[in-house]
């Protein structure tokens, strides 16, 4: 277009006029902003200045009223000012950028009316030189650019970086398995066996009364899950829909130390759960550090023992059909998590080992099997550790330090919630209303063929795991009845009716058998070939969780209250 | 028009931009006198899935329309209101995220992270443009993706850049996309949304440095188009070698080229590739030599890199949070720094020990170590290979839009006198219909 042409065109005149239009007024309010933001940088910093010596000067001298007055006139008065300069400044950035818009339109329209039109190009070129020209250019450049690049490297190596000198005398992240065998750091304590590693256990208290009750505290949350013990630390897990707590009580005076919070992820729907399971059935476990939590959410979370949160991960809501219910393992640092979920079918069921440190997958080893409620279970086979998970039809054994697979047999089905246990050389599972299978864990690969040993087919507790004292193991239904088998051959010794329902697992104290109902009452009979009953104990509330044992101690969790029960040192 | 007038109203964009992260100040909360009780902290909702769910139909449906106007309507203007709509819902109402350039991290993350699950949106914004240039180039460059929009709406007064400065800079979206995979795999960083130069445009405030990063790239855009996209977009290194096997492809002409060279300059990205001619005599002589020699190199590039890479592990993995925290705790803990920092501070009260603390250090160290040797391997080997393709000789008889630099934004189509007629003879047939 020429300038006489330009001169005519209307649109042209338009185009541009407007882009002046809103060059004016994004100056106009660019001024505006300019100075709003040298009132912000330059009024606001004094004036706080001045508030701050003032404020100081009312904490030495607290009654004088007009000082104080002040003080609160001048903070009033600051806030104001703030507020009113962000809506200043938001409302005419906002205008800014509709003139630059304005701008940048009118702009465009006028250059591309009032440019040139392509005309076609006269004479040749010696396109061959010049793209050998171009060619040698774009090398040189792709050279220079790699030079660039290896020197910035290069820099960065020289650099060099902190190197850490590790402190050789620092504690491990970990307690020793050997230190773990005097605690209570799980469910059913070590290896889930539900055996005390102390035989000077309490056989007669009585809760009403308060004989042999050495405390009894409030537990502020509801939950199923049992009580865990470290020294002078027992830890529980309380939740509802709304909340997740992790609670350490003193163990010797039953005073609650300290409460910790877990988040969870905002959620579209609540998740909504059966009575028997719960929004806390999952015990918690330690490595003698930290306190480990998971909740039926997905959230597990990691507490030190003087109840700072070290970190919360959230694994994905779990697709369980009672409710997620496994309870934690720990290997060394790891916090291992049987994951169970869905009907098998989908790939979503795993085993995952968290670094209890950091909350970081150490490792994850998918399963095909659906979902479960047991809790897995480490144990030392022939001085070799071994993780044992069972559900429906699988008992698997993992190396707890990387996940891989050691053996697995088929031989169960179900719904599976007994927990397994390692007793007189075999792995005993539990299939629900079936059996009870003994396997050797020695094998490798698939064993269902080779190194299951026995099965004892007259049934099989539902939710209660066995106990063993190497000879005989005992199972409890949660309806009345305990079966006495051989664990040598499977054979069934017994079946006892007891009066009463029970969600706790039976534990051994030395030769006695602990059978506790859902009432409260404790039934202590004899470990043997034949059911002797030796006493009976009534806590007065009920109690839906496993006993846990310490030195001299006993801890119950009942539905309101935690109680130790033992004698006074 | 005076270009400095635009230069002048951007930098009131880059006021107005300041005087907004002004908001993100924050001073003390009030002095309450007696028992008021702070609101306790709450987490915001996730977005609901039917959002993710809009975004990627509408993506869908951006792309499909965007092809139908490029390569059936040829309508450069149809083409840059679907980019200006693209701009304004991807950009300023979802506040320019999700974006597919982003998600090559959540997709990174994905597959060295078992226990990271890659949100629904980002999987689709990551896979699908990359299927969509495979069967009609870059269209998602051309009219949907919002940073490239907010660079095609300010290119006023193109200028050519020379192919030479072209080639060595776009070295630099080969690095940024390595560099991006790196921090991305060893879960130290998403440095492609923490250094998005245009969100802070989308969401009217932001960090102030990078707001300057994309004032000054809009700046620059007003004369070189697209400057983003062409020398540091990591998805646009993907999406250019994916287009080079594309189905479908621009054709500047509707019918045959008569060499009339007026699109040589239509294109303000440089795309446009002009008929070859002859080699000066003994040039191919040179020509062999010099192919022999840079195939000798090319194993040899990517050694060095990838030695450069392994020695500058220390420094790229201070990037990685947990490192730089092990530090400066070491620097505290050894008396060689005076003091402690937020950081150390908040470290100290989650009571873990520092010897985790240095032996997560060490092995993110280590896993720097490895992917640094590859970042650097992986940029050698792209410089090697940029150099053998650039001694080989290329022929071409007619105008021509490169398949790997073409953003298929319909621009050169106008330039075409062919072109004209077609609409010409459309209109016609049209009129004749009624």
């Amino acid at each position: 277009m020429t300038q006489e042409t330009k001169q005519l065109n209307i649109w042209y005149q338009s185009a541009r006029t407007t882009a002046v239009v809103g060059a004016v007024f994004a100056g106009l309010f660019t001024v505006l902003l300019v100075v709003n933001l040298f009132g912000s940088a330059v009024l606001g910093p004094s004036r706080e200045t001045r508030l701050a010596a003032m404020q100081h000067q009312a904490q030495k001298d607290p009654t004088n009223e007009t000082l104080l007055s002040e003080v609160r006139r001048l903070d009033l008065k600051i806030r104001q000012d703030r507020l009113w300069r962000l809506d200043f400044a938001e409302r005419t950035a906002f205008a800014l950028l509709g003139s630059v818009i304005v701008l940048l339109i009118a702009g465009k329209i006028a250059y591309d009316l009032g440019k040139e039109p392509p005309r076609p190009q006269h004479g040749t070129t010696d396109r061959g030189e010049m793209q050998v020209r171009e060619g040698r250019q774009a090398r040189w450049a792709v050279a220079g650019g790699l030079a660039v690049l290896a020197v910035g490297m290069t820099l960065l190596g020289m650099m060099g970086h902190v190197r850490f000198a590790q402190a050789q005398d620092a504690e491990p992240p970990f307690a020793s398995m050997q230190d773990k065998q005097g605690q209570w750091p799980r469910f059913r304590g070590p290896g889930g066996a539900g055996v005390s590693a102390y035989a000077n256990i309490a056989t007669s208290w009585n809760g009403k009364t308060g004989e042999g009750i050495l405390w009894k505290t409030a537990v502020p949350m509801p939950g199923r899950n049992s009580p865990v013990v470290w020294k002078d630390r027992v830890f529980l897990v309380g939740a509802d829909p709304n909340a997740r707590k992790v609670y350490c009580f003193d163990a010797r005076s039953g005073r609650l130390q300290w409460t910790g919070d877990v988040p969870t992820v905002p959620v579209e729907e609540p998740l909504e759960l059966m009575e028997d399971t719960g929004y806390a059935a999952c015990t918690a476990a330690t490595d003698g550090r930290r306190i480990y939590a998971i909740f039926p959410t997905g959230d597990v979370a990691a507490f030190d023992f003087n109840g700072r949160r070290l970190w919360h991960k959230n694994l994905g809501m779990p697709d369980s059909a009672y409710g997620y219910a496994a309870s934690l393992e720990t290997y060394e640092k790891l916090v291992i998590i049987q994951y169970d979920q869905g009907d098998g079918s989908e790939g979503k069921s795993k085993v995952i080992a968290l670094d209890g440190t950091n909350g970081r997958v150490a490792w994850e080893t998918k399963r095909d099997l659906p979902n479960s409620w047991s809790s897995p279970v480490v144990v030392e086979v022939e001085g070799k550790p071994q993780l044992i998970t069972v559900a429906d039809p699988n008992v698997v054994a993992y190396n707890p330090a990387d996940g891989k697979e050691i053996w697995r047999a088929e031989c169960l089905g179900g719904d599976v919630a007994p927990s397994p246990i390692y007793a007189g050389g075999l792995i005993l599972a539990i299939e629900p209303y079936a059996q009870l299978v003994g396997i050797k864990p020695t094998g490798q690969g698939d064993v269902s063929k080779t190194h299951v040993v026995w099965k004892m087919e007259e049934g099989g507790p539902d939710i209660c795991s066995p106990v063993s004292d190497g000879t005989y193991v005992y199972l409890l239904e949660s309806a009345d009845l305990l079966i006495c088998c051989r664990i040598e051959d499977g054979h069934k010794l017994y079946e006892q009716k007891i009066k009463g329902d029970f969600r706790a697992s039976p534990s051994i104290v030395g030769d006695k058998l602990y059978i506790l109902d859902m009432k409260g009452v404790m039934r202590i009979a004899q470990v043997g070939p034949e059911y002797k009953e030796l006493g009976k104990c009534e806590l007065g509330e009920e109690c839906f969780a496993s006993p846990a044992f310490a030195d001299g101690r006993m801890y119950i969790r009942g539905v309101e209250h935690l109680y130790c029960i033992g004698k006074a040192q | 028009m005076n270009p400095f007038v635009h230069i002048a109203a951007f930098l009131t964009v880059l006021l107005a931009a300041g005087a907004e992260t002004q908001g993100e100040i924050r001073f003390p909360p009030p002095e309450f006198e007696t028992g008021y009780q702070f609101p306790e902290t709450t987490t915001p909702a996730p977005q609901a899935v039917w959002r993710e769910y809009l975004d990627a139909g509408v993506l869908v449906f951006a792309l499909l329309l965007a092809s139908h106007l490029v390569f059936v309507r040829r309508s450069r203007r149809a083409a840059f209101v679907l980019m200006i709509a693209a701009l304004l819902y991807f950009g300023f109402v979802r506040d320019g995220c999700i974006c597919p350039i982003g998600a090559i991290q959540n997709v990174t993350l994905t597959v060295f992270d078992s226990s990271y699950a890659i949100p629904i949106a980002a999987a689709v914004f990551f896979v699908v443009p990359l299927v969509f240039t495979l069967f009609c180039g870059r269209v998602f460059c051309g009219a949907v993706c919002p940073l490239g929009a907010i660079q095609d709406a300010v290119l006023i007064h193109p200028v050519t850049v020379p192919r030479w400065l072209e080639s060595g800079l776009r070295l630099l979206a080969y690095a940024y996309l390595g560099a991006a995979v790196l921090f991305a795999a060893t879960g130290s960083a998403f440095i492609i949304c923490r250094y998005d130069p245009f969100v802070g445009f989308f969401r009217m405030g932001g960090n102030w440095n990078i707001l300057l990063v994309g004032v000054c790239l809009l700046l620059i855009g007003l004369f070189i188009g697209r400057p983003y996209c062409r020398f540091l977009c990591p998805y646009g290194v993907i999406l250019r070698n994916l287009s080079r096997l594309s189905k479908r492809r621009v054709t500047i002409t509707p019918s045959e080229c008569i060499q009339c060279r007026l699109c040589e300059n239509a294109c303000p990205f440089g795309a446009i590739r002009e008929p070859t001619g002859d080699w000066p005599e003994g040039e191919y002589k040179i020509a062999k030599r010099r192919l022999a020699l840079f195939l000798v190199l090319l194993p040899i590039l990517p050694a060095g890199g990838a030695w450069g890479g392994y020695a500058s592990r220390g420094q790229l993995a201070r990037v990685n949070p947990r490192v730089r925290t092990a530090e400066r705790v070491y620097l505290e803990e050894t008396g060689q720094v005076e003091g402690t920092t937020d950081v150390s501070d908040a470290f100290r009260a989650t009571g873990q020990t520092t010897q985790v603390l240095y032996a997560d250090a060490t092995e993110i160290r280590d896993r720097f170590g490895v992917g640094g040797a590859l970042l650097g391997g992986f940029v050698g080997l792209i410089a090697g290979g940029k150099l053998v393709v650039l001694s080989v000789r290329r022929r071409r008889t007619e105008y021509e839009a490169d398949p790997a630099s073409c953003l298929a934004c319909a621009r050169c189509y106008r330039a075409c006198p062919k072109e004209h007629e077609r609409i010409k003879k459309n209109k016609e047939a049209a009129a004749r219909h009624r």
